[in-house]
């Protein structure tokens, strides 16, 4: 790259980090949202969840998005949510930000297969994308999900963010109280092969939240996809699992069962599954947002408590959980084994 | 290689003559190298040749099981033997109940081409109602050789247990063989929880047989199936076959090569995150 080029990045990611600004999104910020919202009682057997479907669009200015992600939020607290839900890459939209996105997406999209052609786009990878944006995207996020949650005194799982960190890029997702505080957020443990390929570093263990609507988790994506994960969340007495997808395929049921849906009926626990779905720069994006349960206290034993019909579109499933039920099954779970012993004999064949 | 899972519907059970004789018809029909029979295979046959006494509660057969002891369970696995000498395929004859150092197991084994039983595999997690009826759990998880694949076995409740699978799969089993038997009157998705699950998360094959009948006044029902990983299998669906529970059986070849390249396309296991998995024991 040359001394120009380099200059050139340099003073346009200052221009998002100043048009992403904190004080400009929470100025504007208090002229659409409400005063705090006293949150709602919390009824241990009617928590109601909301999973967002988000339909992938490109904003130019970054409160654009954040009116988007309200008029979500908005809806989902209308509907009685207490808990939200947004999809993984949830700062794809701010893509948009970027000049040339459009000629990006062209390329791209053109050569999905093979990858870029012959271009200044063949060199640059969503990974790259994601750093650049870091400094402007980060800050502007936790103030937008912060003051949300705050207004409308709810619990917002805020989706997943690649995010820049000292020693590489991170895939991470973040839940805020209705006070509006950070709760807490978790790395993703298990990555795709394109992140892998990106040198996205893996979380290393898993977090877990005490809140008033029990006890909450935040796996991201293919996290669902190994049953350690849920195994783990489940020893530790989590109650609601909280996962963010953005499924790189076409829609398939089968394929899409293969997350969180499984990974509920192994573990004993409620699932909220929040997705991303559109296309950018060559990427589809599917899925169906959903909330999931157990059979054995679901109605039609089929572990779906609320699912959304379109796998392409804008879409939200809303649910009550059941922490009482839930608790109940465990206890008197028909099924449920733990076997120490086969699991030590077997570390020790598999070390040896 | 062409598989088989079978529910037991419509043998012909009166006479041991007379099964193993239906038995092998079906066999041949399903044109298989390798057939799985259903959980309680044994007692089943047991009661309904009167070699066994009958009972009216199904929860006697485990709180009482030791009548399946000793001479029935060697008759029944001669039987099973000797039909995979006959058929010159490789069976897994159901599961039994045994004993071992004073201790109750519920078990299933294999028998090779030559008739020779060639893995035992206990339960390893067990029900509620097979805890209080004093069952005890196996502790290991083996795999053995059919053909030019690595197997292993998964019984009963174990299929719910991901644990089995993966740990089966980490040993390199490219097969899975389920001798499963689930309650009617519930629906398809216990199935897609156990052993479809377990194939997904895994990417090996597997044969999933399930008792259909009455047995001990409880009436079993579930579909007979053979997974594989979506990508390679009709639809996505992860079946390669799925039969109604009235059916006899489900058969389907594996293509053993295309599981392979699925496989080195996108190595599942190779994103396990094992600094992660500290507190699983």
């Amino acid at each position: 790259m040359s001394i120009t080029d380099r200059l050139k990045e340099i003073l346009y990611q200052r221009y998002l980090v100043w048009l992403c600004r904190p004080a400009r999104l929470s100025r504007h910020l208090r002229s659409v949202l409400p005063g705090p919202i006293t949150p709602a009682a919390v009824d241990r057997k009617k928590i109601r969840a909301a999973a967002l479907q988000i339909e992938l669009k490109l904003y130019k200015d970054p409160l654009d998005y954040a009116d988007e992600m309200h008029r979500r939020v908005k809806e989902a607290y209308e509907a009685g949510a207490q808990l939200v839900a947004f999809p993984e890459y949830n700062n794809l939209p701010l893509f948009g930000l970027l000049p040339g996105i459009d000629k990006m997406e062209e390329v791209y999209g053109q050569n999905i297969e093979e990858g870029p052609g012959n271009d200044a786009v063949n060199s640059i990878s969503l990974a790259d994308i994601f750093s650049f944006m870091t400094p402007a995207v980060s800050p502007f996020i936790e103030v937008l999900y912060s003051a949300m949650a705050r207004a409308y005194g709810i619990y917002i799982m805020a989706g997943s963010y690649p995010l820049a960190e000292k020693d590489g890029l991170v895939n991470r997702s973040f839940l805020y109280g209705p006070d509006g505080r950070l709760i807490g957020s978790q790395d993703k443990v298990h990555l795709l092969p394109v992140e892998a390929e990106w040198q996205l570093k893996r979380g290393s263990s898993f977090s877990h939240f005490d809140t008033s609507l029990g006890r909450l988790a935040i796996p991201v994506c293919m996290d669902a996809t190994y049953y350690e994960t849920f195994r783990i969340l489940e020893s530790r007495q989590v109650d609601i699992v909280i996962l963010p997808i953005a499924n790189l395929e076409e829609y398939n049921y089968w394929l899409a069962l293969r997350g969180i849906w499984p990974r509920v009926q192994e573990s004993v626990l409620y699932g909220i599954k929040s997705a991303l779905v559109g296309s950018l720069a060559g990427f589809t994006f599917t899925g169906r947002a959903g909330i999931f349960a157990p059979l054995e206290i679901t109605a039609k034993c089929d572990g779906i408590l609320a699912e959304v019909e379109r796998s392409d579109s804008e879409a939200m499933a809303v649910a009550d959980l059941d922490l009482d039920a839930l608790h109940q099954l465990r206890r008197n779970h028909p099924w449920r084994d733990h076997n120490p012993a086969l699991f030590r004999r077997d570390r020790k064949d598999l070390s040896s | 290689m062409r598989v088989a899972a079978l529910t037991l519907a419509g043998l012909e059970m009166n006479s041991l003559e007379n099964y193993r004789k239906s038995l092998l018809a079906l066999l041949q029909q399903t044109g298989a190298n390798l057939a799985v029979l259903p959980a309680y295979s044994s007692v089943l046959i047991g009661f309904s040749t009167g070699n066994l006494p009958p009972r009216q509660k199904f929860k006697d057969i485990m709180h009482d099981p030791p009548f399946e002891y000793g001479e029935w369970l060697k008759t029944f696995l001669d039987l099973s033997a000797s039909i995979a000498r006959e058929l010159k395929i490789y069976l897994v004859p159901g599961s039994y109940f045994n004993r071992e150092s004073g201790c109750s197991f519920h078990s299933a084994c294999c028998f090779d081409p030559e008739g020779n039983m060639i893995s035992k595999q206990k339960q390893t997690h067990l029900t509620r109602e097979e805890r209080e009826a004093g069952l005890s759990r196996g502790e290991e998880l083996n795999l053995f050789t059919v053909g030019d694949l690595k197997a292993g076995l998964i019984i009963g409740n174990d299929a719910r247990h991901p644990e089995t699978g993966r740990i089966l799969a980490l040993k390199g089993a490219d097969l899975v063989l389920h001798c499963g038997a689930l309650e009617a009157g519930f629906n398809c998705w216990p199935q897609a929880a156990g052993i479809w699950a377990q194939v997904q998360q895994n990417q090996f094959w597997a044969v999933e047989a399930q008792l259909s009948g009455k047995l001990a006044g409880r009436i079993f029902s579930a579909a007979p199936i053979i997974h594989g990983p979506c990508e390679i299998t009709p639809g996505q669906s992860g079946y390669m076959a799925r039969g109604y529970p009235d059916n006899s059986y489900a058969s389907a070849w594996l293509d053993e090569p295309a599981r392979r390249n699925l496989i080195k396309k996108y190595p599942l296991l190779q994103f396990l995150n094992p600094e992660a998995y500290g507190e699983l024991n």
